[in-house]
């Protein structure tokens, strides 16, 4: 009972109060800096449409991390899933003009289809391999990021795959008619809804906060760790597959170098949103507001003029700040 | 009582050498004219970059890390003291050249080395972020522009053949640059380094198993430390003999580097999780790499899915040295 009663006392989470200061604190920066700029709807919309493609990912990124791993192919998968969206479109339709209404919901119903299968398909690859072997996921997924990017650049020969019909285009640019809400951000707050209930209401999603917590112990109280494993990589690798659905209909092109700088935001996201690298620690909340705190950034970044590879740099700091912090609370909660 | 039988335990150096004859083999067969020396000149050329950065890598997967940081390092330590040339600074020697190189790239590993084993940060993110870091502060410092001029001293150690071979019916020359020296005297060094100093031996250590290896007495902080400020150096060195070589600095000059460097490393039987691997291993994997990456078309591959196939040696790779270790395990015999 008295256990209880400390679990009952305990005070706010302090992370998730830091994000929301951080995420303030940037506001508040911008408001002095260039608040003309900066509090417009025109780039609030643009924020809205950019963070569903990274922010999805980024979920991915989270599973794989609370099991107690880490999903270094999910920009490969994306890019995969991607790929074979656009061949699909290009396929079935490929003169808008002279398609019907029908054909290209279907075309667009089968392509979405196929892209998230095939980001399932790759999640189970690595799921299995890793769960199989017991190999470090780090080294099965560095290899399997190599095969699928390697895939993308074998299917298309090198350049990219361009000109999909203007109905998939509107997927990532588009909103809904009549409401004005942006069809990503629908399908953004879906993903989180799923991603929730996972986490919060199914066998699965609570065993992989004890795998990754410790894996010996999970085996030997029984959980079933092999198929949580493919279970979670097959999570991550879906959510790939419909960030690359949102990344090709964005860029309305399908090639093995897009999302190149993914890797190391969707790390930073994870890491900042405060999921231990170790594994067995994690909110949703925490990412949500991470992936929030990021595109902030990133957009004040924008507003200033400031080049890509300065803000590679800047995240590139960022992490490196956010991992010493994790490291640096859980040696405090340690001594206590 | 059912007993496994074993088979002689055939090592990953032997399978390494049979698939790199077979595949010289079947190049020959498709092209006799891929057999002369022309295409060893080519090979030994071609294969300088991959063979010294693979020693480095290896230096850092035996003790235990890993390292993807090298290409972003490697082009910061290119474009410095082209950088510092041209503004007068650094005098026109070739000496100084390779020491603000190599000085480059020792300052980058020892943050690489600072992060990992005082900081505890996992070796994939770190570098992941110095990589960031390195890359993204080269392009905000110095712009992202290419240097093409050598510096007359270089230019004369670029022109500096061992021999040169000249194609009696073609009339083309393939000249041996003298550089081919450095790869083989690291070569011998990290030989001897591994097998009969005590400093090789603790890296081993080390790499095996990090808790006893402390208990041993040995100072696991500066050997993880300093593996990772080795590896900075001899990035440095090969950075600018790329310079010199190719005629070319710039701030993208090696990306994509890394994931060739660490096939290449793994397909040779270096444990990933640390603790083994050798230097014929490794020269063997950089061959195969670099005759994968030269001559694939050669045997009716395109080279778009040259990624591809280095993928799924990666992993094969990655598979056979785990499904050794268990087989030696079952043996009951250890794993040197």
């Amino acid at each position: 009972m008295k256990e209880l009663q400390i679990l009952k006392k305990r005070r706010p989470d302090g992370h998730i109060l830091t994000l929301i200061s951080l995420m303030a604190a940037v506001c508040l920066l911008m408001l002095i800096l260039n608040p003309g700029a900066y509090y417009t709807a025109k780039n609030f919309r643009s924020m809205v449409f950019q963070f569903p493609e990274y922010g999805i990912l980024a979920f991915g990124m989270m599973f794989a991390m609370i099991s107690g791993g880490i999903d270094l192919s999910l920009v490969g998968i994306m890019n995969l899933s991607g790929v074979t969206a656009a061949l699909i479109l290009l396929k079935l339709v490929p003169e808008e003009a002279a398609a019907s209404s029908g054909q290209v919901v279907f075309a667009l119903f089968l392509a979405i289809i196929a892209a998230i299968a095939v980001g399932a398909f790759c999640g189970f690859l690595n799921g299995v391999i890793i769960g199989r072997f017991g190999l470090p996921a780090m080294l099965v997924t560095l290899c399997t990021l190599q095969i699928f990017n390697g895939l993308v650049n074998g299917i298309t020969g090198g350049p990219a795959l361009n000109g999909m019909c203007s109905a998939f285009q509107k997927i990532s640019n588009g909103t809904i008619p009549g409401i004005g809400i942006p069809w990503v951000l629908l399908i953004f707050i879906t993903v989180l809804g799923f991603s929730a209930y996972i986490l919060k209401f199914t066998l699965p999603g609570h065993e992989i906060y004890y795998q990754g917590a410790g894996f010996k112990a999970a085996v030997y109280s029984g959980i079933a760790t092999f198929k949580n494993t493919v279970i979670c990589y097959m999570l991550s690798g879906i959510m790939g597959g419909i960030s690359g659905v949102l990344i090709t209909s964005h860029l309305n092109s399908a090639k093995a170098s897009n999302g190149a700088s993914y890797t190391l935001l969707t790390l930073l996201v994870v890491v900042l949103g405060g999921v231990h690298p170790d594994g067995g620690k994690g909110k949703l909340l925490g990412v949500t507001l991470s992936i929030l705190l990021m595109q902030l950034i990133s957009n004040a970044f924008t507003i200033m003029h400031v080049s890509q590879e300065a803000k590679n740099f800047a995240n590139g700091c960022l992490l490196i700040a956010a991992l010493l912090i994790t490291e640096a609370v859980k040696k405090k909660r340690e001594k206590q | 009582m059912k007993q496994r039988k074993h088979k002689t335990a055939v090592s990953q150096p032997c399978i390494l050498f049979a698939v790199i004859l077979l595949f010289c083999a079947a190049a020959v067969i498709r092209e006799p004219s891929f057999f002369g020396p022309a295409t060893l000149i080519n090979l030994l050329r071609a294969g300088i970059f991959t063979m010294c950065f693979a020693l480095a890598e290896m230096i850092v997967i035996i003790g235990g890390g890993i390292d993807i940081s090298f290409p972003a390092i490697g082009c910061v330590s290119m474009c410095v003291p082209m950088f510092l040339f041209e503004k007068g600074v650094l005098p026109d020697r070739v000496l100084l050249f390779f020491l603000t190189a190599m000085l480059c790239g020792c300052l980058f590993g020892a943050l690489n080395g600072f992060l990992v084993a005082v900081l505890h940060i996992l070796p994939l993110v770190a570098t992941l972020a110095v990589s960031a870091i390195a890359s993204g502060g080269l392009i905000l410092l110095l712009g992202g522009r290419e240097y093409t001029t050598l510096p007359e001293t270089l230019r004369a150690l670029y022109e500096t053949n061992l021999f040169v071979y000249t194609d009696r019916t073609s009339g083309f020359t393939y000249p041996m640059t003298v550089l081919i020296f450095v790869p083989v005297v690291l070569c011998i060094a990290a030989a001897f380094l591994l097998k009969y100093t005590l400093a090789g031996q603790k890296l081993k250590a080390v790499g095996g198993d990090k808790e006893a290896a402390l208990k041993a007495g040995i100072n696991v902080l500066r050997v993880r430390f300093f593996t990772y400020v080795l590896s900075g150096a001899v990035t440095g060195i090969t950075a600018m003999m790329y310079t010199t070589l190719m005629h070319s600095a710039s701030a993208y000059a090696l990306t994509g580097d890394e994931m060739l460097v660490i096939a290449a490393c793994v397909i040779g039987g270096c444990r990933l999780s640390g603790g083994s691997g050798t230097v014929i291993g490794t020269v063997l994997g950089v061959i195969l790499i670099t005759l994968i990456q030269n001559h694939l078309n050669m045997l009716g591959v395109p080279t778009a899915w040259q990624a591809f196939v280095l993928g799924v040696m990666l992993l094969l790779g990655v598979l056979l040295t785990t499904i050794k270790e268990r087989g030696f395990k079952r043996a009951g015999r250890i794993v040197s």
